[in-house]
């Protein structure tokens, strides 16, 4: 599959730039080339072809001679990003290098990063949930933050239609607090997850246990194979299941003749005339070589992840913006925003041993929001909500080991799978404050001599309120379900270990106060679009990878049709 | 037990005159404690023999394969080699030298040389002085883990040694590496041992 053109110095001007291929940044290319627009993806690390750059889908743990466990040396190299728990050998090569894109964490703060082409729509966990206007409209209706300058209306066609081609699987179930997608049939719940919903859903009516909406098939769509079950997603997935930008938005973008994909190509800043008022184009630092190029561009889109597509914003000044391009506001880098992560409750099962499960679903459950839907539900110690993930499984090769026991009895006994366990950690809204924020560090520089990022940010009260709630409503929820052994826990985790970060350049209605408009241009040069996590004006407490999608699509059609209007 | 230790705790050095077929019947006791036949990468051969024989003590042979069957061993050593921090690698070394004197002064002998019923006895003290390990989600352990002691450690260790390992990935635990679709319900039964992957 040799449908990129790798040698792309020759040509210097595109009509369309789209910094970043992940999640957004493929759906802004495949959007822009369909519509012909000759457009040029940078992407700051190496190539990853759909299937021929995944080197361990099909290994086996024994394959590798350290099973899942990295080197001294690989530690080091992802010594942040390790925090997460998420690393092991056979996804390691996806996950940035933390000692050549060094950040500094002014308060704790988890930033991880994906440096390749597809970014980390290889890496993320496929939950994909549409906002509501109960989330759209909470900032005006709470006062924290700016108000959106969108409704639900605005996006609902552009989930519907991001969702038709990337893929989603779930089931409808007429929430108004979590709108149905377009769905491919659900997967499915195990025993005990159908004895857990029965058990919750009738000890609290209105609250729902429902299998995860994910962007896996499970029908074939456009070529693409089904799910196969094999959760071996992080390693890149050879029939091309689950939604990423290698698998789904890069190749119907390459099938137009229009993409270019530069690898190897650093975002250092977009380029302001301030003769004509608006962005001329994108400079590059080649990673490889060191060396600076400009390319030019009627339009650009930035999606380079939230935090990045923040960094190159700020790192671009002009006399018109000198303390970043549209950052007439002061707003650009605050208001950042993740969901709060690692606090619920976990327990043990009692029967249901002659009964197990075959395939390694890619996928758990999920309680949707119910606190402050409505005026039954409001609570007095905070604003906004959260919502669970969760599942259950039969114990592993850790409870095997925590199982009294050794000898030839014990061992026997442990080749049977363990005993049912069943876990849910809930995900809350994180509200926009100002002075979370991300500034650049001129003292501290990256591998190339360039600026990296100091991440001020912690959570608050209204955050730990929800926690706290999360933690006894887990607890509760899993005692009445009749489990036992139940441990509530609140690992107290940082911001970042969400990977939801988002705002950092906010979309509003008044200039003064955010940095996108309500189609992600930037005020002030509205040939640049933001459509990635930094647009962000809050943070609901659904994961937010589909908005984006959907906000893209969007955005990338107003850019097409005021470019042939000559607005831009 | 190497032979120079076996003649030295004998007192033969010391210069006490032993007929020979005595000294041949002293070496014959050894011979339950052979030589390692593989060379390891980290340890030392004594510290080898600890790893293998505590595997083997927690996962024996029965009528499926043992921890050693499937070198859980080897892969311990090349683990403690390649994967561990030097930090790391001090502490587990100071672990074994720590268990094996805890042997020592229990039962007057390595661990490696002692008989199935003292053998018993370490392990089941051992089972009892260690803590568990904190359920998980996702890859990270929920709420503070206090520390679990060198058995519970090792023991950890040795399971995904031993399940890991291709015997027992592809022969003895259930393998199915492409599944195809998800069955959320299905008799224990129709499966078996559990799936290996």
């Amino acid at each position: 599959m040799a449908h990129y053109n790798i040698d792309a110095k020759k040509q210097m001007t595109y009509d369309a730039i789209v910094i970043g291929s992940g999640i957004s940044g493929g759906w802004a290319a495949k959007e822009l080339c369909e519509q012909g627009l000759k457009t040029l993806v940078l992407e700051r690390g190496p190539l990853v072809e759909h299937v021929v750059d995944y080197p361990t889908m099909n290994l086996d743990p024994w394959d590798l001679e350290l099973r899942e466990a990295l080197t001294p040396e690989e530690q080091q190299k992802h010594y942040k990003a390790i925090r997460s728990g998420f690393i092991g050998k056979s996804s390691e090569h996806f996950f940035a290098n933390d000692l050549e894109n060094p950040y500094t964490e002014v308060k704790p703060f988890l930033w991880i990063r994906g440096h390749q082409m597809g970014g980390r729509s290889l890496l993320w966990g496929k939950q994909t949930y549409r906002w509501s206007d109960l989330d759209f409209e909470a900032n005006a209706r709470d006062g924290h933050g700016v108000d959106w300058p969108i409704r639900y209306k605005d996006i609902e066609p552009w989930y519907t239609y991001v969702e038709k081609f990337a893929g989603i699987s779930g089931e409808a179930l007429g929430l108004p607090q979590l709108p149905d997608s377009h769905f491919l049939p659900p997967m499915e719940l195990n025993c005990v997850e159908k004895m857990v919903k029965g058990r919750i859903e009738s000890a609290y009516p209105g609250r729902h246990l429902i299998i995860g909406r994910v962007a896996h098939l499970t029908q074939p769509l456009n070529g693409r194979g089904p799910c196969q079950y094999r959760n071996r997603c992080s390693r890149g997935c050879p029939y091309g299941a689950y939604f990423s930008s290698n698998a789904v938005t890069l190749p119907a973008a390459s099938a137009t003749g229009n993409l270019t994909i530069r690898p190897w190509s650093i975002a250092q800043s977009i380029v302001y005339d301030d003769a004509q008022g608006r962005a001329t184009g994108v400079r590059i630092i080649d990673a490889e070589t060191g060396e600076w190029l400009e390319y030019q561009a009627k339009i650009i889109f930035c999606n380079a992840s939230a935090l990045s597509t923040t960094q190159i914003l700020l790192n671009s000044t002009s006399d018109r913006f000198p303390a970043g391009l549209g950052n007439d506001s002061g707003e650009l880098g605050h208001n950042l925003m993740d969901h709060t992560y690692r606090i619920g409750a976990l327990g043990t099962v009692e029967g249901f041993e002659d009964q197990y499960y075959s395939g390694r679903r890619p996928n758990g459950i999920y309680i949707p929001r119910y606190v402050n839907i409505d005026e039954a539900s409001r609570s007095d110690s905070f604003v906004r909500g959260f919502g669970f993930q969760g599942g259950g499984s039969r114990g592993g090769s850790q409870a095997a080991a925590n199982e009294p026991g050794f000898g030839g009895e014990y061992k026997d006994h442990i080749l049977k799978p363990g005993p049912w366990e069943f876990f849910i950690t809930g995900f809350a809204e994180c509200l926009p404050y100002h002075e979370n924020q991300v500034t650049l560090d001129t003292e501290n520089r990256d591998k190339w001599g360039q600026p990296t990022l100091a991440i001020d940010c912690e959570y608050k009260e209204n955050e730990k309120a929800l926690n706290r709630q999360i933690r006894q409503d887990a607890v509760e929820m899993l005692d009445r379900a009749g489990l036992k052994d139940i441990v509530g826990f609140d690992n107290q985790h940082e911001p970042g270990y969400g990977i939801h970060e988002m705002g950092t350049a906010r979309m509003g209605r008044d200039p003064k106060t955010s940095v996108l408009n309500g189609t992600n241009q930037v005020h002030g040069a509205k040939n640049v679009f933001v459509t990635d996590g930094a647009c962000m004006t809050s943070s609901s407490c659904v994961n937010p990878s589909l908005t984006y999608m959907a906000l893209t699509a969007r955005a990338a059609q107003h850019a097409v049709s005021e470019l042939k209007k000559f607005n831009l | 037990m190497d032979r120079r230790k076996a003649l030295k705790s004998a007192g033969v050095l010391a210069g006490a005159s032993l007929a020979m077929p005595s000294l041949m019947s002293l070496l014959q006791a050894c011979k339950n404690t052979p030589r390692l036949e593989w060379q390891p990468l980290f340890f030392t051969e004594q510290e080898a023999r600890l790893v293998g024989s505590l595997a083997d003590a927690i996962l024996p042979r029965t009528d499926t394969p043992g921890a050693l069957d499937v070198k859980a061993d080897l892969f311990i050593d090349t683990l403690l080699a390649k994967a561990y921090p030097p930090r790391g690698q001090e502490l587990f070394r100071s672990d074994l030298a720590r268990f094996e004197a805890d042997c020592q002064a229990a039962h007057g002998a390595r661990f490696a040389d002692l008989d199935e019923s003292d053998r018993q006895a370490v392990l089941t003290r051992a089972e009892q002085e260690s803590g568990t390990f904190n359920r998980g989600v996702w890859g990270t352990a929920v709420g503070e883990q206090k520390p679990v002691g060198f058995y519970r450690s090792f023991k950890s260790l040795a399971i995904w040694a031993y399940f890991s390992s291709e015997e027992m990935g592809e022969n003895v635990l259930r393998y199915d590496p492409i599944p195809g679709a998800y069955r959320g319900c299905i008799p224990l039964s129709e499966v078996g041992n559990r799936w290996s992957l």
